[in-house]
């Protein structure tokens, strides 16, 4: 018993030497980075860009999150974090009012928050990295459907259902943008597939028996592009009838390399994180203060700041000149 | 009784209890020792720091208390594996109780209760009228609350914006001691008194050690069993008006996985799976050690910087857990191993026989 309490001690004297031995050599700045769920390519492709950030900045960067998405264990990292006395903390919200009451507290205790992804409640974080306007989301899809048909000729919309409300909201930035600029296109039908990849298929079989001078599918829902090029395919329509969508780029490299789909559309998650990761710094650094009109983070360059949101700009379109280079 | 009283001491301080004790404060040690620093702004943070503390207990009351309903259901031979989804249901009711239907809080706190004494009134029904296996009978019921839960919500509907004084229950502190903790504290000191210091708790051992024989010795088996249940859902609920208030919000996935935790602390705890024998302590402190070591852990900066502690944490919780099983056995096999084994014979052939040239 006693040489086994000895063992212990010399363990954990050992250990507790190299641990301080590490953070006296270290008084580096610490931010911690929260995804929704660890596991998640897509948030896997945001740490790279993080990490990019991460090392041109000389910083500390943890990075933790649920396994799952869940919104409780977001909460006790967040709480974890704030007794290791962190810096700073992005975070990629599963729950909007659920995270924000460990934001709060986090703030109480001098520890700057940023959000990216998805928001918190706006009084639980200073800024709001904002990966894509509706706005921004609802021209580039019209813009590049309308590039694909030449400006000319009839199309057809796949939401995931007519009352989402980011679904409307984009909806309603593309019909805007058409009527605006595209007045030889026409929008002959809008359908809803529920987020499913299977009704999208159906959805986009019908519209094309439906409508004989259809031109191109725009799906934005991500399920609704894989799907609508899959209905394309079988019906033997490839280049007849053009897809485009919002979408993620693995479930649809397939087709883009097959010919059915043109662009799909989002962001660039690397490029959010490296955004997120610079701005959480600059605001521990107290260089990037509430009410900024713009802000520069370091390669990427300069970014506009609407309100507490920072924008990350337009949207990317992966095409078969750049799909392989994600992975998310 | 003189020659027997060292006996004692030896027997109560390698008891089960005890030895769980010894690796709780080696653990803590450990973690006080090798998860505190000084940050570089000069404050010291991490685990030694009291903040901590109050955030392992706070994160370890719902599982506790799920824990401490559970001792008594594991000790009548029992288990129940709704718990977890009883508290995501009681969550929801209880948001739905106060926002849809615009009841006072203490008053939709009063009915989740009483949705939770329900659900785990069903447990006991059909485990008591059917005579199937607890295990199946929760199993179904460990679906049907959760599921219950996401039809409600449509698996959507989070309840939010709680007012200030509820949230106090979850996240501020009374009495130096986050608000919760007293809530926790009084639970497990009336479970303590009621399965070691009431004639009703104790049948409970009795129940789970023989329940035929329990039976003929004229208990009411039936209605104990049943009582246990319903205990473990109104702890549940309970739970589950704690989460949402830690939280500030219920939602359908309240609460997922947590009947695995508890149910690890309780065995860990030194409570037979079989049933029979337990103890309330020992659930308390096997929650404790689960506890602190998974926030501790998160609070070495070696296991932070390959982004670990939620691993870790689980194969460490499995190691301790699969440590304490082949604990309690082995004394059992050496003895049973002792009492086969032949006579030792001083004229046996000698212990290492060199075949001679």
């Amino acid at each position: 018993m006693k040489s086994l309490l000895t063992r212990l001690g010399l363990a954990a004297a050992l250990l507790l030497g190299s641990v301080s031995g590490v953070r006296a050599a270290d008084p580096k700045l610490v931010v911690a980075f929260l995804p929704k769920s660890k596991g998640n390519a897509y948030f896997i492709s945001c740490k790279a860009g993080a990490d990019k950030a991460a090392k041109e900045l000389g910083i500390e960067l943890l990075f933790d999150g649920p396994t799952d998405s869940n919104a409780a264990k977001q909460n006790e990292i967040v709480e974890n974090w704030i007794t290791l006395g962190v810096d700073a903390i992005a975070v990629a919200a599963e729950n909007k009012e659920g995270i924000s009451t460990a934001l709060r507290k986090a703030q109480k205790q001098g520890i700057k928050v940023v959000t990216y992804d998805a928001d918190s409640m706006p009084d639980a974080r200073s800024f709001f990295v904002n990966q894509a306007t509706p706005e921004g989301i609802g021209q580039t899809l019209m813009d590049e459907a309308a590039r694909l048909l030449k400006a000319e000729g009839e199309f057809a919309m796949i939401t995931a259902s007519l009352t989402a409300a980011n679904q409307r909201e984009w909806q309603k930035h593309i019909e805007a943008r058409l009527k605006e600029k595209y007045p030889k296109m026409k929008l002959v039908a809008v359908r809803p597939c529920d987020d499913l990849k299977d009704k999208a298929q159906s959805e986009a079989t019908a519209l094309m028996s439906a409508n004989p001078n259809l031109k191109l599918i725009m799906a934005i829902c991500s399920p609704g592009v894989p799907g609508a090029a899959e209905a394309v395919k079988q019906a033997g329509k490839t280049g007849k009838v053009k897809v485009v969508g919002l979408g993620l780029p693995n479930e649809n490299k397939r087709y883009v390399h097959e010919g059915v789909t043109d662009s799909v559309i989002l962001w660039n998650t690397g490029d959010l994180g490296y955004l997120t990761i610079h701005a959480a710094v600059s605001l521990a650094k107290g260089t990037l203060k509430p009410g900024a009109k713009s802000y520069t983070a370091g390669k990427l360059g300069s970014f506009t700041i609407a309100g507490d949101n920072i924008l990350l700009g337009k949207p990317f379109i992966f095409n078969k000149g750049n799909i392989d280079q994600f992975n998310f | 009784m003189s020659s027997s009283q060292p006996r004692n001491w030896k027997a109560l301080l390698l008891s089960h209890e005890m030895l769980l004790l010894y690796v709780l404060i080696a653990e803590w040690l450990f973690f006080y020792f090798a998860g505190t620093t000084v940050n570089r702004r000069g404050v010291t943070v991490g685990f030694g720091t009291v903040d901590r503390q109050f955030d392992i207990l706070r994160h370890s009351c719902e599982i506790g208390l799920l824990a401490l309903a559970l001792t008594p259901v594991i000790i009548t031979a029992g288990i129940d594996l709704s718990v977890g989804s009883l508290l995501g249901l009681c969550a929801i009711l209880f948001g739905k109780f106060w926002k849809d239907a615009g009841l006072p809080i203490p008053v939709a706190a009063f009915l989740a209760l009483g949705c939770g004494a329900l659900g785990g009134g069903l447990n006991a029904a059909l485990i008591t009228s059917l005579r199937l296996p607890p295990l199946i009978i929760t199993l179904g019921t460990y679906s049907l609350f959760r599921g219950l839960a996401e039809a409600i919500t449509r698996g959507a509907v989070t309840y939010t914006d709680f007012p200030a004084g509820f949230l106090f229950v979850g996240q501020e502190r009374w009495l130096g001691l986050p608000t919760q903790a007293w809530l926790f504290f009084g639970v497990a000191a009336a479970v303590w008194l009621l399965v070691h210091r009431t004639t009703f708790g104790r049948s409970f051992r009795t129940i789970g050690f023989a329940p035929e024989g329990a039976r003929y010795a004229g208990l009411p088996v039936e209605r104990r069993v049943a009582m246990v249940y319903i205990l473990a859902g109104l702890i549940a609920a309970l739970a589950a008006i704690i989460y949402t208030a830690r939280l500030g919000q219920a939602k359908a996935d309240a609460g997922t996985g947590y009947e695995l935790f508890a149910i690890t602390a309780v065995v860990l705890g030194g409570t037979s799976i079989f049933g029979g024998t337990g103890s309330v302590h020992g659930t308390l402190l096997g929650v404790a050690a689960i506890a602190v070591l998974k926030n501790g852990l998160a609070c070495l900066p070696a296991v932070m910087r390959l982004n670990a502690a939620e691993d870790m944490s689980g194969l460490l919780t499995g190691a301790l857990l699969l440590l304490a099983l082949t604990g309690s056995v082995l004394p059992k096999l050496l003895s049973s191993w002792r009492a086969h084994r032949p006579a030792p014979a001083p004229s046996a052939p000698s212990p290492n026989p060199q075949p001679s040239p």
